[in-house]
């Protein structure tokens, strides 16, 4: 997957079990280290609270996963909310996940939106969420877009040798020749948005930009053609319209991985 | 912070006290009355009469209103936890709902844990298992976001049933709110084969002044019916004007019936309804979602085309103000 050198602070009184170790799993096959602070070293929620606030300091993470209750007693029930003030206080552009349980209702998740500033990067996730889910938003916190982007197993982006590489069952990556320049610039638009955000489609405009002459539209269907064609002979499958790249009507193009 | 606030009293039975005292007072008097010889207070003919009589109708009157009291203060209490009124009982609802939420959660987190667990041991051994044992690894998490919704649904349910809940409007991404909703269902419409997509006009969306939670319940309970009824494709769009957003929720699936369109909306109706069949969704969400939409001042409205027309589809289209800061 994408290398990165990001590191995420996961604190959470259940972080040794099996639903948060695979949300580690996770971001760590992403390329993110990951430190935890949780009861097992901490006894009480008040303990874990200044430990986390410790860890803060001490390694200045990229973003915190945090879980909003923090122990079994009625007390820990917002602790988690509590650390995420002294958090939002001290470090307001401090990315920060909200583990939550399920959706904790339309009133409990306003009244601790209002207590926060607007524009502290915060987010809450309930903690059934796929581990791929927690990856995603996270990475959207975070905000910067990597220089490399894994797309499905198969298909890597890099960015700053412009060039995308396939990889075959033994993991040997393999450039696609034919997909650089304005045909690169144009993936690697539809990557990103992918990236970001699964399913969201790329305006025709936005992507009509690396284009030039009268009819960008008609310019840019050629080009697009063009990449599914040669991505899907290095990948050794023929790409039909549903495939990889995938028009909306009167709206733009998304990536779609490829169907294992 | 986000912390319950303190049960207000809402019914005190000060009015049944004062009329059992003045009940009580007016027994005494009266019998007393019996045994006094009260002529230098009422002149002959009525020496006693007269006190009775009032002893009598302060016993009446003080009776009446114990009695108004108390039925007037009990009413409002509800339960015998020492909260009283309605409100207070949807919040002890909403506190011990909160706790079932967590004791439930627990081992489905671990269900789900040890699930995702399995597929860790499997990629990491490289061992070779039927796929049968992939689909039902898979069925299991499938049912991760439709256990979430319904948690979801039943917490505002409870909070939609509190009379004074608050409506309450601050900065709200919508486009956010949308990619989360994506993000959620992808995992679930791949296996299903289906396909989701999501765009916004203007694409630098902006703010609104809405309920972050509120949109996302939504879209969640239109995404989750698209899902389960709809076609294929499922794009989501997100538009707006001076005044109004919108979020419409489209599917390229066979369309609604029109003999249903009238129910959709009706708490507790499933398309099953009427035909014996296993009900396979709790006929809550779409119900939530319009009362959640008229809340925060806004529409949810259906149009459907039915096949076999060849543009066949189902659009949900909710409507809501764009609000301002004063709001």
């Amino acid at each position: 997957m994408s290398p990165r050198s990001g590191n995420i602070l996961i604190v959470d009184d259940e972080a040794t079990s099996a639903i948060v170790r695979a949300v580690r799993r996770r971001l760590e096959d992403e390329g993110w280290t990951t430190r935890v602070v949780s009861k097992g070293e901490h006894g009480s929620a008040d303990d874990m609270l200044w430990a986390a606030m410790e860890a803060i300091e001490d390694s200045v993470p990229d973003g915190v996963i945090l879980d909003v209750r923090l122990g079994e007693y009625r007390d820990d029930q917002f602790k988690g909310l509590d650390l995420l003030k002294r958090i939002v206080a001290d470090r307001p552009r401090l990315p920060v996940l909200m583990f939550t349980q399920y959706s904790q209702g339309v009133e409990r998740e306003t009244v601790a939106r209002s207590a926060l500033q607007v524009e502290a990067p915060v987010e809450f996730i309930d903690k059934l969420a796929s581990p791929e889910e927690v990856a995603l938003r996270m990475r959207r916190l975070v905000g910067a877009d990597p220089g490399t982007i894994a797309v499905g197993n198969r298909i890597v982006l890099d960015g700053d040798a412009a060039t995308v590489l396939v990889l075959d069952d033994q993991g040997i990556r393999t450039p696609v020749p034919e997909v650089t320049g304005r045909r690169f610039e144009i993936l690697r638009e539809l990557a990103q948005a992918w990236y970001r955000s699964p399913g969201n489609v790329v305006p025709f405009d936005r992507l009509e930009r690396y284009l030039e002459g009268d009819d960008t539209r008609a310019s840019l269907r050629v080009r697009i053609r063009e990449i599914k064609v040669s991505m899907g002979r290095a990948l050794g499958q023929a790409l039909g319209a549903n495939d990889f790249i995938v028009s909306v009507r009167d709206r733009g193009y998304r990536l779609l991985p490829p169907r294992e | 912070m986000a912390t319950l606030p303190p049960p207000r009293i809402s019914g005190h039975p000060a009015l049944a006290y004062a009329g059992i005292f003045l009940a009580i007072a007016g027994l005494a008097v009266m019998v007393v009355s019996l045994f006094l010889p009260l002529t230098w207070l009422f002149p002959e003919p009525w020496p006693v009469e007269p006190l009775s009589y009032m002893a009598i109708a302060s016993v009446v009157v003080g009776l009446a209103v114990a009695v108004g009291g108390y039925m007037a203060a009990s009413g409002k209490r509800g339960n015998n936890n020492g909260l009283s009124g309605m409100d207070d009982w949807s919040r002890l609802t909403e506190q011990q709902f909160e706790t079932f939420q967590h004791d439930l959660g627990r081992p489905m987190r671990r269900i789900l844990g040890k699930c995702r667990e399995v597929r860790g041991v499997l990629a990491a051994t490289g061992e070779d298992v039927s796929i049968v044992v992939h689909e039902l690894l898979d069925e299991i998490e499938e049912q991760a976001p439709s256990f979430r919704l319904m948690m979801a649904n039943m917490q505002v349910m409870i909070n939609l049933e509190t009379p004074d809940a608050p409506v309450e409007r601050y900065p709200v991404e919508p486009t956010a709110v949308v990619s989360r909703i994506v993000e959620r269902y992808t995992g679930q419409a791949i296996e299903q084969g289906k396909d989701m997509a999501w765009w916004s006009e203007p694409e630098e969306f902006g703010l609104v002044y809405s309920d972050a939670a509120a949109l996302e319940h939504i879209i969640a309970n239109l995404a989750d019916n698209a899902l389960r009824y709809g076609g294929d494709y499922i794009e989501i769009t997100v538009t707006r004007d001076q005044e109004t957003f919108w979020v419409c929720v489209t599917d390229d699936g066979p369309g609604i019936p029109d003999h249903y369109r009238p129910h959709l909306f009706t708490r507790g109706w499933t398309p099953e309804m009427g035909r014996s069949e296993e009900k396979t969704s709790s006929g809550l969400g779409l119900y939530i979602s319009r009362t959640l939409a008229h809340r925060y001042g806004g529409t949810l409205t259906v149009s459907s085309v039915v096949a076999p027309s060849p543009d066949h589809h189902t659009v949900f289209a909710l409507a809501l103000p764009i609000g301002s800061p004063d709001a």
